[in-house]
């Protein structure tokens, strides 16, 4: 069904089928891919255009991971050298090594979101080992019930150390993980008093790291009553979480996280939210459930949230790797790293406990100009070692059948927007030939990357 | 390379867009009124400095006597008055001194002193002695922190400049710290071509448009940054060919291009001077003094002198006696100094007491956080006793 219907309500995430006013057309394919999923080869998105919406999603939510084996393998020996030689970088590396080549792009998509969230910083934690191991459990439990993923995380020596929960003891309380766990993890700004975080801090005194493992030492908990959003009891740390997943603001606050990942700036108002929340709290906050409602949704295939999300400096750099097949043989993931932290987005470093704001503030002028410099190392090679030149022109003859710099525009256009704006076209042609470079493809191909609509997903 | 200039030659379409030059018009008036806001520049110098030979009491025979061989000779001071002196070859420092643009707070430490580099600087950049919270939240993050908090939103920020790791002086809940190692960083490799017209009009302009704007003021920016910056070379404000001066004059650069932050943070390496210091110190403060002279000559051409205010620190002073390897260990307390427009020019507090030691050491006159107090209530315009935990007694070192 199309048209809505004007006497009874329905409901607000009702499923996507295509119509005449919201056809599936190439716009909807690339749309599905650069918002969920890092984007798509030219043939991807060929083969889910035809295949239609419902098997273009399973895609995402389903991955296929039958040929996934060799990835996963050379991941973690990847990951295992990267930990091994205690060096952030390469751990910085090794994640971008598997947004990059994954099966499953929507898995390494919500884990970055857990990761914005969760925001830990290895500036403090100071441990590769446990910054990669808190990594993992985003990967591992980031479709799971919400519960699972916020007992993982908060029990982990990333955390515990990040948040200074072994200094939060008995008669000595530091309120840190609590205020970050009530107000940005949980329940959100607004939704419990000072009393409460102090009393929650009592909750979670002996909380510590014992060797590299979760401990929960006796003798420096706070046994005694407590009182936390009206609940009384001598309540533990484990109480305290349970108490917190009950609270409707948590399944409203992680319903925000989820829209504010895959819906665009205005797409949807607060009371579509709200239903989601709602929806979420008869699921046990089952994640992927909301994930999946949210992707296959009229509201996200609607007109409104078509490019109104501004792209992160991480979905820009793999993204643009992705859609222009150049991650086979992969570019130096460390090189992506230096690039994605240029525009803003020093991946295990967050600026601070709130992550980084995202939508507008990717675009301050610094993060653009690194944008547009980004394009130009692309473009010339120059993000592998040794630098190579890159068949781009190939690329656009081989898919797009484009024979001259007009053509081959004319493709990246369909590839990157699902359409040929003529604006784009014309004036990324004129500014290849006024540029008169030697590899006109591939200069062509920065010009679209430094464009502001591409900025946009 | 993709030939940038020869792009920028050919792209007429630039030139020709009517649109293009009343966006730039208009971005140009936002970003004025959005940057002009007072800035607190922090230049950190790292290793412990030796305020004994940086501000010197040439007249005490107290100090001919603890340093035999790192006594610096009188006639070659740049006099502050009939007992204290510049160092040598802070000629640069003097002269903003005589122009009312140095302010030198004397005898600066705190109670209990640490003479670890780490802890104490930790102390410094927290004003905290608290250890739990040395890995949490700095000073000037705590302030950004507030300021944020006063208004609803997250404009205000720091910006680290240096290669090292962003200082916990700068970390904060909420406020960003962004580190900016480069000048590269603000130049534009690739020159795009922008010709689409744009309604820029309008606060909420639709997503789409912020986007055209910002991309547009961005290559537009990193133009007029690239024009300025090539023009700063031949201008009459030169900055010293060394780490300090590129970056002060990077910073420079930075708050002229109109950045919003309200906090930018560097750092002069070195100066742990255990042995053969004189040459060394020598170097360090001729750097820092001639690097400081360029910064404050430069922000005044620019007419921007009156909304910034630099504050340089060290973690701790050296001991009054020198070492058996003609250098200094750690000490105490030491001089803390404001430059700009807008100090209160001139010497605060003593000269320092060399008989009446503590352990060998100076005893200080004023807490660090004495003078954070007066930069955050009166510059930053945040409450001290909500970034610092407590009320102390502000030093004026602002001019009122």
């Amino acid at each position: 069904m199309c048209a809505q219907n004007a006497t009874t309500r329905e409901p607000v995430w009702q499923p996507y089928e295509p119509c005449a006013e919201m056809p599936w057309n190439l716009e909807r394919v690339v749309h599905l891919h650069r918002r969920a999923g890092f984007a798509a080869p030219w043939p991807r998105l060929e083969h889910d255009l035809a295949a239609g919406p419902r098997v273009a999603i399973d895609g995402l939510v389903r991955p296929d991971q039958a040929a996934s084996g060799d990835f996963e393998l050379m991941a973690r020996t990847i990951g295992d050298a990267a930990t091994a030689s205690g060096s952030a970088e390469r751990l910085k590396a090794w994640w971008l090594y598997r947004m990059l080549l994954t099966a499953d792009p929507l898995g390494e998509r919500l884990a970055l979101m857990w990761h914005n969230h969760f925001a830990t910083s290895n500036r403090k934690v100071q441990d590769p080992v446990r910054m990669r191991e808190q990594n993992e459990l985003f990967r591992k439990y980031g479709r799971a019930r919400f519960g699972e993923l916020l007992a993982a995380v908060l029990k982990h020596p990333a955390m515990l150390a990040w948040l200074d929960a072994d200094s939060n003891r008995q008669g000595h309380p530091n309120e840190n993980l609590a205020r970050e766990t009530m107000e940005l993890f949980t329940l959100g700004i607004g939704n419990y008093s000072e009393q409460d975080i102090k009393e929650a801090a009592r909750a979670l005194t002996g909380w510590t790291i014992e060797g590299n493992a979760f401990a929960l030492v006796e003798a420096r908990h706070d046994a005694g009553e407590k009182s936390i959003l009206g609940r009384r009891g001598t309540l533990s740390g484990d109480d305290l979480l349970r108490l917190l997943l009950e609270q409707p603001a948590t399944a409203k606050r992680l319903a925000w996280r989820i829209c504010n990942t895959l819906m665009g700036e205005g797409a949807i108002d607060q009371s579509a939210v709200a239903e989601l929340a709602e929806s979420l709290r008869a699921k046990e906050l089952d994640i992927g459930w909301a994930v999946e409602t949210v992707l296959r949704s009229r509201l996200f295939f609607s007109p409104a949230n078509m490019r109104s999300r501004v792209l992160g400096p991480a979905e820009f750099v793999v993204g643009s790797l992705r859609a222009l097949e150049l991650n086979e043989p992969p570019p130096s993931t460390l090189l992506l790293a230096e690039w994605t932290a240029r525009m803003g987005q020093d991946l295990f470093y967050p600026p601070n406990v709130g992550g980084w704001n995202e939508g507008r503030t990717w675009l301050a002028s610094r993060m653009i100009v690194a944008r547009a410099n980004f394009a130009a190392a692309l473009a010339e090679g120059r993000l592998w070692h040794p630098a190579r030149q890159v068949q781009i022109q190939e690329l656009a003859r081989r898919h797009g059948g484009a024979n001259d710099l007009r053509q081959a525009a004319v493709w990246f256009a369909k590839l990157f927007f699902g359409n040929e704006s003529p604006a784009n076209v014309e004036e990324a042609v004129a500014a290849a030939e006024a540029g008169a470079s030697d590899h006109s493809g591939a200069h062509l191909v920065a010009l679209f990357l430094a464009r502001p609509e591409y900025q946009l997903a | 390379m993709l030939s940038r200039r020869r792009f920028l030659q050919a792209s007429s379409l630039l030139s020709l867009s009517p649109v293009l030059p009343k966006i730039l018009e208009n971005t140009a008036r936002a970003a004025v009124a959005e940057g002009d806001e007072r800035v607190l520049v922090v230049v950190q110098l790292d290793g412990g400095n030796d305020g004994l030979n940086t501000v010197v009491p040439f007249a005490d025979d107290a100090y001919a006597k603890a340093r035999s061989k790192l006594r610096l000779e009188t006639d070659k001071l740049h006099k502050l008055h009939d007992q204290l002196a510049l160092h040598p070859s802070m000629k640069g420092a003097k002269q903003l001194f005589d122009d009312g643009r140095l302010c030198i707070a004397q005898g600066v430490g705190y109670p209990n002193p640490d003479r670890s580099h780490f802890r104490s600087m930790r102390i410094w950049q927290t004003g905290s002695f608290d250890d739990d919270r040395h890995d949490s939240y700095g000073w000037l993050g705590s302030a950004l922190d507030e300021v944020n908090r006063d208004r609803g939103d997250s404009s205000a920020a720091a910006v680290y400049v240096g290669d090292e790791q962003t200082p916990v002086a700068l970390w904060a809940r909420r406020s960003e710290a962004t580190a900016l190692a480069r000048i590269e960083d603000m130049k534009l490799e690739l020159g795009p071509l922008l010709t689409r017209p744009t309604d820029a009009a309008g606060k909420d302009a639709s997503l789409e448009q912020f986007v055209s704007r910002q991309v547009l003021t961005a290559y537009a920016g990193a133009e007029t940054f690239e024009r300025r910056h090539s023009l700063l070379q031949s201008a009459a404000t030169k900055y010293p060919d060394t780490t300090l001066g590129s970056r002060l004059g990077l910073i420079s650069q930075l708050i002229q291009s109109g950045a919003r932050a309200r906090v930018y943070y560097t750092l002069q390496s070195g100066y742990d001077t255990h042995s053969s210091q004189l040459y060394t110190h020598a170097r360090l403060l001729r750097e820092f003094s001639e690097g400081i002279k360029a910064f404050l000559d430069d922000l005044k051409a620019a007419k921007l002198d009156d909304r910034v205010v630099l504050l340089a620190f060290s973690e701790f002073g050296r001991r009054v006696n020198e070492n058996d390897s003609q250098g200094t260990d750690h000490g105490t307390a030491g001089p803390v100094f404001l430059a700009g427009s807008k100090v209160n020019a001139g010497l605060l507090g003593n000269a320092p007491d060399l008989v009446n030691l503590a352990d060998g050491d100076l005893v200080m006159q004023m807490d660090f956080r004495q003078i954070y107090a007066s930069l955050l209530e009166d510059w930053l315009g945040v409450s001290q006793l909500k970034v610092l935990g407590m009320t102390f007694a502000k030093t004026r070192v602002l001019a009122t």
